[in-house]
This record gives structure tokens, C-alpha cells and sequence, in this order.
């Protein structure tokens, strides 16, 4: 089910104090994040932030069309590059 | 034969359900639009006036999205979160189920007929 609009979106408090502290330095670094489950607001849009995936944070480039999903969908805590091919197959 | 929203030609079923065969009128728009037209619901599609029947287009026209803006609509929405590059982007570009379903077993209709891994026996008694 979809969030109450009333609540308006959920963002973790302190990425607001991290974008503006970003924003003043003038310098384009990456902020490290941990907080996948925070909207991205539009305020947000312009600025990279290395979004963690319980092994590395990746850096995203957060454009308009970013707005309203949350850093977690752009930063896949999964890897899976396929099945190798069988070496039982090239024998039989 | 009636010809409704470009290509569509329902047959000589009740209107309600011949709407249906157009991409993107199910069985509310289809119950909308016989009421908005005061069409009663008995009435089949070729028993209706030419005069129902273009106001029927009208309605389509002017009210709906249909047939091939609703396709590209689909179309665009699915390719914006492919080039955004999300999680739900990467699902779709691989054909996987993208709304958290399982894969370890069924997820067919995404992931096309099952292929035989080359080799593996099969388990005999």
C-alpha cells in the first residue's frame, strides 16, 4: 500500500543537513549515505551521494526524473552475473 | 460492424462487453460509457444508431486513452526507469519479475519457456 500523503515523503533528517552542508561547501563530493529507505527529494537533484550497499557506496547522480524514488533502488545490494556455461555439457 | 477507436471492430456482443476489445476500456470504462450514453446494458453492437455510435467515438476520444497513446504511455514509463537505471529499470531489462516476486521457481510469463540446463541428468531410480 501506498504512504499517506498527509505524512508527506520520508526522508532521514540529518541527509538534509548533509546536502546543505554539501551545497555551501561549493565542492562536488560525494556524501556518503547509509539511509536507502530516504526519498529523494527534490532538493537533492545536482548531487552525488555514494548510496551504500552493504559492501561498497555507490555513487549516484541524482537527476530530476530521481525524484520521489528512494536512494535504495540505485544502489543493488545483489550480484549475479549469470550461470557459467556447464563443462559437463562440452564433454557429453 | 462497427469501427470504434481506430482498428476495433466488436462483433454482435452487448456493448458493454464489445467495448472491452479495445486496449484499454475494461468492464468499469465499458459499464462508464454505456452509462454516460444512457445505452442500456441489453443492447448489442450492431443494433446500435449510427448516431450511438459517434457519440460513442466522441466519448472515446475526447475522455479515454486507448489503443496506441496507451501502449506508448506503458511503453514510455517502462523505458524512464530503465534509462534511470533503478532497481525495478534493471528487472525490466533483464525480464525479470519486478515487483519482488520469487524466481527460484515459476516467474514463466517474465522469464519466457523454461530452457533445459545443458547436462544435467535426470534423476533415475
Amino acid at each position: 500500500m501506498a504512504r499517506s500523503v498527509w505524512k508527506g515523503p520520508f526522508v532521514d533528517g540529518y541527509l538534509l543537513n548533509k546536502a546543505d552542508a554539501s551545497r555551501a561547501s561549493g565542492r562536488n563530493e560525494v556524501i556518503k549515505i547509509w539511509s536507502r529507505r530516504s526519498t529523494i527529494l527534490p532538493q537533492f537533484v545536482g548531487l552525488t551521494f555514494g548510496v551504500y550497499n552493504g559492501h561498497k557506496f555507490l555513487p549516484v547522480q541524482v537527476s530530476e526524473n530521481m525524484v520521489g524514488h528512494k536512494f535504495g533502488e540505485f544502489s543493488p545490494t545483489r550480484t549475479f552475473t549469470g550461470h557459467s556455461s556447464d563443462k559437463k555439457a562440452k564433454r557429453g | 460492424m462497427a469501427r470504434i477507436a481506430g482498428v476495433n471492430i466488436p462483433t454482435n456482443k452487448r456493448v458493454t462487453i464489445g467495448l472491452r476489445y479495445i486496449y484499454g476500456i475494461g468492464p468499469t470504462k465499458a459499464e462508464q460509457i454505456c452509462q454516460q450514453l444512457e445505452i442500456p446494458a441489453e443492447r448489442r453492437v450492431n443494433e446500435l444508431s449510427d448516431d450511438e455510435i459517434l457519440k460513442i467515438r466522441e466519448l472515446i476520444d475526447s475522455e479515454y486513452r486507448v489503443e496506441g497513446d496507451l501502449r506508448r504511455e506503458v511503453a514510455m514509463n517502462i523505458k524512464r526507469l530503465m534509462d534511470l537505471g533503478c532497481y525495478r529499470g534493471l528487472r525490466h531489462r533483464r525480464g525479470l519479475p519486478v515487483r519482488g516476486q520469487r524466481t527460484h521457481t515459476n516467474a514463466r510469463t517474465r522469464k519466457g519457456k523454461a530452457v533445459a540446463i545443458a547436462g544435467k541428468k535426470k534423476a533415475t531410480r
